[in-house]
């Protein structure tokens, strides 16, 4: 008791001295900002490893797959694992492909339409897990600010009422509350601003990456089109 | 996610570690302790233009300092007081006035003077021959002792130990407990006695012990005498006789025999010009003034100049020129006029010249009715 009036007495000013002072509102608003603080680097590590790892299993793929390698082969060695990306794509479309010949189709129109749906869903799965997340960041990046915001309001409001009960407009005793409340204001910036840069760079990286899939499957698909071409003719042509 | 998670939560708890330490505690701004100043504002007048006087007698028409009790007159004095000497310290109220110009000699002085004069001069002397050659006296008495008293050879021993003793005794006075008042008037007689006894034989073992013993007394007096008054010269009473008792607060010689009036201690140089000065310059402007007798209204009206002048008595600038009472067209031609006046009779002349003060910026009041 007496310790905590002496500190009151002598106007504590550093950062946790600032934080214990405050009131529970202005608390509960800075641990939650530094929870979303926290949150927004997990994902800002978590996004970067991703998207580094997504990059390099592209551009190993697209190594492998243009390397002049059987397709039958490739498939063979990528279906037993668990593939993302180009080679998930890349899966998808020839599991289509080989459920289509083994049973006979009739329209090379609908294979090729049928592949086409199949790689679109794996995109869109791909590119949905590149986004994940990201939400939360804009969320954080354009919430943090306000949220500070109002607890640097609640703070100043508390702060004057202090004043209007002491009857004192001293600055030593208004600045304590003040510094305190813009605290708040300070934590959501620092939650804030990481998140809105990190939202801006990683949904730019994730438009690369869902458009080099795009790419892609495009390409692929013309592939498997001209070979379902080659593949159907002659049956077509022996009917 | 949960290894970038705790990534996350680890980095942050060392940011805030850091933070907590780093910027534990802004270093306190060191603002002087100042204490706010209570700013008055006051004329100037107040201590430009201070006349010697009383601080608390109250405020009369002419300036007067405490009147004077001393009826003497001293010539050439300047500084009001009760003193003989024009000094320039201004009076204090507890002073007396004396007539010591010098150290008044105290009382007590004398005091010791007696004390060594009243003494016998017999005593000095011996004290003077005693305190000089004193083992060979004390030496000498013992050696006509014996010559007297043969068949006592008992007591010649004890005086020879105690004339002794005195020799020792000497540096160190202070121990001796003697009583300076009996013993002075009795020398002489002891004195006498040795000297008449020897021849007589009769010196008596008790006789010859007395001299000896008087003796012995008599010094350890002197030694004790001069040792006193040695010491009586740094009496303390004496010292503070010393001192100059003349109060040198008893301001000048000039005499004043008005009531004292408010003011201060002492003149302050600047001081409003007096009513035959005042007069002086309203006379010059009214020599000047060509008044037009019989202007309707023109009674009651007052006519306010003022107007700054340089030390040589010369307008500067424009004299403000405003008026009050009668009728307007009056007021206007009396205005016009007394500008006229004012500006004919610059330069003013007469004016004293250390009290520019007062007069550099100066008003002038007319009555035009009272000029006829």
């Amino acid at each position: 008791m007496e310790q905590a009036a002496l500190e009151a007495a002598t106007h504590d000013v550093s950062l946790w001295a600032l934080f214990m002072q405050a009131g529970l509102i202005v608390k509960l608003v800075m641990v939650g900002l530094i929870g979303a603080s926290v949150w927004t680097w997990a994902i800002v590590i978590d996004k970067y490893l991703n998207f580094a790892k997504a990059r390099r299993q592209f551009d190993q793929f697209e190594q492998v797959f243009w390397s002049g390698q059987s397709l039958e082969e490739l498939y063979r060695t990528l279906s037993d694992r668990q593939n993302n990306g180009l080679a998930a794509i890349f899966v998808a479309a020839m599991r289509e492909w080989k459920k289509s010949f083994e049973r006979g189709a009739r329209s090379p129109i609908g294979l090729q339409m049928r592949i086409d749906r199949a790689m679109d869903v794996t995109m869109s799965r791909e590119a949905e897990s590149y986004e994940a997340r990201l939400g939360s960041l804009a969320t954080i990046g354009s919430a943090g600010p306000f949220i500070g915001l109002f607890g640097t309001v609640v703070g100043i409001m508390t702060s004057f009422q202090a004043i209007a009960g002491s009857q004192s407009t001293n600055l030593a005793v208004v600045a304590p509350g003040i510094a305190e409340a813009l605290l708040a204001t300070a934590i959501g910036l620092v939650a804030a601003i990481p998140a809105v840069m990190a939202y801006n760079k990683f949904t730019a990286d994730a438009g690369k990456l869902s458009s080099r899939m795009e790419g892609f499957a495009d390409e692929f698909s013309a592939i498997l089109s001209r070979q379902i071409d080659e593949k159907l003719q002659p049956r077509q042509a022996a009917q | 996610m949960k290894a970038s998670l705790t990534t996350s939560a680890i980095l942050h708890v060392t940011a805030l570690a850091f933070a907590l330490v780093s910027l534990g505690s802004p270093e306190p701004l060191d603002v002087a302790n100042t204490e706010t100043l209570p700013v008055d504002l006051v004329p100037i007048e107040e201590f430009t233009q201070i006349q010697q006087g009383d601080k608390n007698a109250p405020m009369t028409e002419t300036a007067a300092p405490v009147p004077t009790t001393r009826p003497d007159i001293v010539e050439n004095a300047q500084n009001v007081g009760d003193n003989k000497v024009d000094i320039k310290a201004p009076p204090m109220p507890t002073a007396k006035p004396s007539d010591n110009e010098s150290a008044a000699a105290p009382p007590k002085q004398e005091k010791p003077a007696p004390v060594v004069d009243t003494k016998p001069t017999a005593s000095t002397e011996v004290a003077k021959e005693d305190t000089a050659p004193p083992p060979q006296e004390v030496a000498a008495l013992p050696q006509q002792k014996p010559d007297p008293t043969p068949p006592k050879p008992t007591p010649e021993p004890t005086p020879e130990p105690e004339a002794a003793a005195p020799e020792e005794a000497m540096p160190l006075p202070d121990n001796l407990p003697v009583p300076a008042a009996k013993p002075k008037p009795e020398p002489p007689k002891e004195q006498a006695k040795p000297a008449e006894k020897p021849p007589e034989k009769k010196p008596e073992p008790k006789a010859a012990e007395k001299p000896t013993d008087k003796k012995v007394a008599d010094k350890k007096q002197e030694v004790a005498k001069t040792a006193s008054s040695k010491e009586s010269d740094f009496n303390a009473d004496d010292i503070a006789a010393l001192l100059n008792k003349q109060a040198p607060a008893n301001g000048g010689a000039k005499r004043s025999t008005q009531t004292a009036s408010l003011g201060g201690k002492t003149n302050t140089g600047g001081s409003k010009l007096s009513q035959s000065e005042m007069d002086a310059l309203r006379g010059q402007i009214q020599n000047n003034w060509s008044y037009i007798a019989g202007i309707e209204g023109a009674d009651g009206v007052v006519i306010r100049v003022q107007m700054k002048l340089d030390q040589s008595g010369a307008i500067v600038g424009d004299p403000e020129v405003s008026s009050s009472g009668g009728s307007d067209t009056a007021r206007r031609t009396l205005e016009s006029s007394a500008r006229r006046a004012v500006l004919r009779s610059s330069p003013f002349k007469n004016l004293p010249a250390d009290k520019y003060d007062a007069w550099g910026d100066v008003v002038v009041n007319f009555t035009p009715s009272d000029l006829l």
